[in-house]
């Protein structure tokens, strides 16, 4: 398993693709950044606009603090898109290429190298979630400099630094628990229609529909709690006040669920699948 | 030693396999004969475990962890990666020895160079061939099934994988089945043929007998044949230097002695097939 | 006669009680005229509800005849009024005292006075104090502005003899908050009845102030 994981990675970063994403990935990065900071002040103005007539501000909203979360609400959707592209083609590339009869003339079991697939898949993806979080922290709190964070969450919460920073962190993290769910979702849509477009096209319109049902009241609370495209925005509870670290927990427990049971699916499709 | 017996595949309504029976020794090149659509390849990939057929079964003997190698059409490899590294991929995935020597040994074995670190993009298709070779003879198997080895492959080309194919065969003993449309390429390196047409094996034995069984003629090729004026007993149709003429297997030893004794030069003999009784030998 | 002299004890009396209400709030003021200056440090506690904010640490600093500054590294919200420690804008035009009686529930040194400036050029209409006569200072103001609405300052004091207070509640209206919706955490449900409802609201900001040094005129 330890040889497939390490090909499946070799494999990975061998192919320019890989890196046409990533460097796609820090450009829209940096655009996220710079209008962040224009909208952001535009918006703090806004906000603060009729604060300002009981109150004077000593400090900076617009700092680094401000800047990161304003890129880690726009990240819901180029990132994860881009994400499923890749992964996706790590199994599309193999069935259009036929790479994928070769792998299995040799005496290699199908659900293992599946499963390698998967594996580096989600590894790759928090990888990329930890490059765009250390880029973004590093030229965010360079560029704008600390200082308190203010969000709306059914009002106006403040946060020291410290303490934005920490959450700001754990949003990061747990946000990437989405992002594996949604390229372990793109490796098994790729294990059903095998050819890429086709791939990319059914992916997308996940993502866009999950985006959009989010917002959606399914009229049950318990559906509301543990539908799967409910699960998405785990990441915000770290900006309530008080951290909610139960529900944060049942959220990514039942989102790792969701996560094994689609591969668990992919896996079991792949193996009774004849190839070619 | 490989062999299948009663192999039926369908997919939806379209029959790929009926019946299939065929086997072929150590040490063998067994050829498989079919026009398009045929089932020749439905057939290797079933050998090849790459698709399950509905009903049969296969044996493979040999001993380790490979037992079969092979290329399906065209050999399919990392486009990206440098011929050395895709060895090393593949060694790798299934635990055999990935080392630079051993890379080196795999491609001596096929002929190919040993300082190319271009990606195989740039490689030409006898390359390709040769490293598709590579990658099926990796970990030792005993058998090795080539799918129409010889598309896109240049004279030269194709002589130069008959000698590859000859020496796998005499030196490792391996068991060797090559599938091809083209008949003439095979006659001449397979020991035995099987037929196949619309997924039915209609013919199977040595190579000389079921030519000569299907033979209604030969081209007979030189500078002199159309001196040869006996020659039109056999209804000789003559273009240039060469001249068919409608004779059997049993005849053509005589007229070439006759061509001696008239010291007419022959530079080649080709036999021409009744493709109709070699893929319906049923119907006579 | 009987009613002459109930006339005269009648106009005794209120002369009398509008001299002590006066007397009341200059006794207060040149107390607090006293203060030349101080250094404190601040904390300030956001009671607001729709704003949660961690309590803050600043510094403050005084200059008789100038503004409170406030100074901090953190993000801190100051109240635009209610930092007047020395009251010096309720006393800075001429103005009136009236006397409101005494305040029940409270120990009995309480009283309440409003303030009615003279002078169209004061930013307040009127201003009503709870003043304790006995130890000469403000502990509770209502101001109503001309144009930043009515703030209420509750005071508390650490000692019978402190002139300056350690705990300072402002109170003022706020208006509703408008945020643009796509500030907005992505997915975060906008409760448009509850924003609504909550149209006028009651914020409290509190500063605790610890001195550091306070300049007195002897």
């Amino acid at each position: 398993m330890m040889r497939l994981l390490y090909i499946e990675t070799y494999k990975l970063f061998r192919q320019s693709r890989t890196y046409y994403a990533i460097l796609g990935l820090l450009f829209i990065e940096a655009i996220v950044l710079l209008s962040a900071y224009y909208q952001g002040t535009e918006i703090i103005d806004i906000v603060l606009a009729n604060l300002k007539d009981t109150f004077y501000f000593q400090g900076n909203l617009i700092n680094g603090s401000l800047i990161i979360y304003f890129i880690l609400n726009s990240f819901w959707f180029h990132v994860p898109l881009l994400c499923m592209i890749i992964v996706s083609g790590m199994l599309t590339t193999e069935y259009e290429e036929k790479t994928l009869q070769t792998v299995f003339m040799q005496p290699v079991v199908k659900w293992k190298y599946l499963l390698a697939k998967y594996i580096v898949a989600s590894l790759f993806t928090v990888l990329l979630v930890l490059m765009l979080a250390l880029t973004s922290f590093v030229l965010s709190y360079g560029i704008f400099g600390k200082g308190d964070l203010v969000v709306y969450t059914n009002g106006l919460t403040f946060f020291e630094h410290d303490d934005a920073f920490y959450r700001l962190v754990y949003a990061f993290l747990f946000g990437s628990l989405s992002l594996v769910f949604f390229s372990v979702v793109s490796l098994t849509f790729a294990v059903l229609f095998k050819e890429s477009f086709k791939t990319w096209i059914v992916a997308a319109l996940f993502l866009i529909v999950s985006t959009l049902l989010l917002k959606v009241d399914l009229g049950n609370e318990v559906w509301n709690q543990i539908a799967f495209f409910k699960l998405n925005n785990t990441w915000q509870y770290f900006f309530n006040g008080n951290i909610d670290w139960k529900a944060i927990t049942i959220n990514s427990v039942l989102l790792g669920f969701y996560t094994l049971v689609t591969m668990l699916v992919g896996l079991f499709i792949f193996q009774k699948k004849d190839i070619g | 030693m490989i062999s299948c017996q009663h192999i039926d595949k369908k997919y939806d309504t379209v029959r790929a396999l009926h019946d299939v029976s065929m086997s072929c020794d150590k040490g063998e090149i067994c050829g498989l004969v079919g026009a398009n659509g045929a089932g020749k390849t439905t057939l290797f990939k079933i050998l090849l475990g790459l698709v399950t057929a509905d009903s049969g079964t296969v044996e493979i003997s040999g001993d380790g962890a490979k037992k079969i190698g092979g290329i399906i059409e065209k050999p399919a490899l990392y486009h990206y990666l440098s011929a050395q590294e895709n060895l090393r991929l593949f060694s790798k995935m299934q635990g055999a020895n990935a080392s630079k020597q051993a890379v080196k040994v795999a491609l001596k074995q096929v002929g190919l160079p040993l300082d190319r670190t271009d990606p195989v993009r740039n490689f030409s298709m006898g390359m390709k061939q040769r490293l598709g070779i590579a990658v099926a003879l990796l970990n030792n198997p005993s058998c090795l099934l080539l799918d129409e080895p010889f598309s896109g492959l240049d004279p030269l080309g194709i002589e130069a994988l008959n000698q590859l194919i000859f020496d796998l065969a005499q030196q490792n003993q391996m068991t060797i089945l090559i599938s091809s449309h083209i008949i003439d390429v095979l006659s001449t390196v397979c020991t035995n043929l099987s037929i196949i047409h619309d997924g039915e094996i209609v013919q199977t034995g040595a190579t000389s007998a079921i030519l000569d069984a299907c033979t209604k003629g030969y081209t007979l090729c030189g500078s002199g044949i159309k001196n040869a004026s006996f020659l039109s007993e056999y209804h000789a149709l003559t273009n240039g230097d060469c001249t068919t003429i409608t004779a059997s297997a049993n005849e053509i030893s005589e007229i070439i002695f006759k061509l001696s004794q008239q010291q007419i030069g022959i530079t080649s003999c080709k036999p021409v097939l009744d493709l109709q009784q070699l893929f319906n030998p049923k119907q006579k | 006669m009987k009613r002459l002299g109930l006339l005269l004890l009648f106009l005794y009396a209120t002369s009398g009680f509008c001299q002590t209400a006066e007397a009341q709030v200059s006794l207060v003021k040149s107390r607090l005229d006293s203060i030349e200056s101080f250094l404190a440090d601040i904390k300030l506690h956001v009671d607001i509800s729709f704003i949660k904010m961690p309590d803050k640490e600043a510094q403050a600093s005084f200059k008789k005849g100038e503004d409170v500054i406030i100074t901090s590294q953190d993000f801190v919200l100051i109240p635009k009024r209610g930092l007047d420690l020395s009251f010096s804008e309720l006393f800075e035009y001429p103005f009136m005292a009236i006397d409101r009686g005494k305040i029940e529930g409270q120990s009995g040194s309480l009283l309440s006075i409003s303030i009615l400036p003279s002078d169209t050029k004061a930013d307040f209409s009127v201003a009503n104090l709870h003043i304790d006569t006995q130890k000469q200072r403000i502990t509770w103001a209502e101001i109503n502005t001309k144009k930043d609405g009515t703030y209420t300052l509750q005071l508390s004091y650490p000692d019978s003899k402190a002139v300056l207070p350690t705990t300072l509640d402002v109170s003022f209206e706020m208006d509703r908050i408008r945020i643009p919706l796509n500030f907005a955490g992505s997915d975060v449900a906008i409760d448009r009845k509850k924003m609504r409802k909550t149209d006028q609201k009651t914020g409290k900001i509190t500063l605790t102030l610890k001195y550091r040094s306070i300049e007195k005129t002897e």
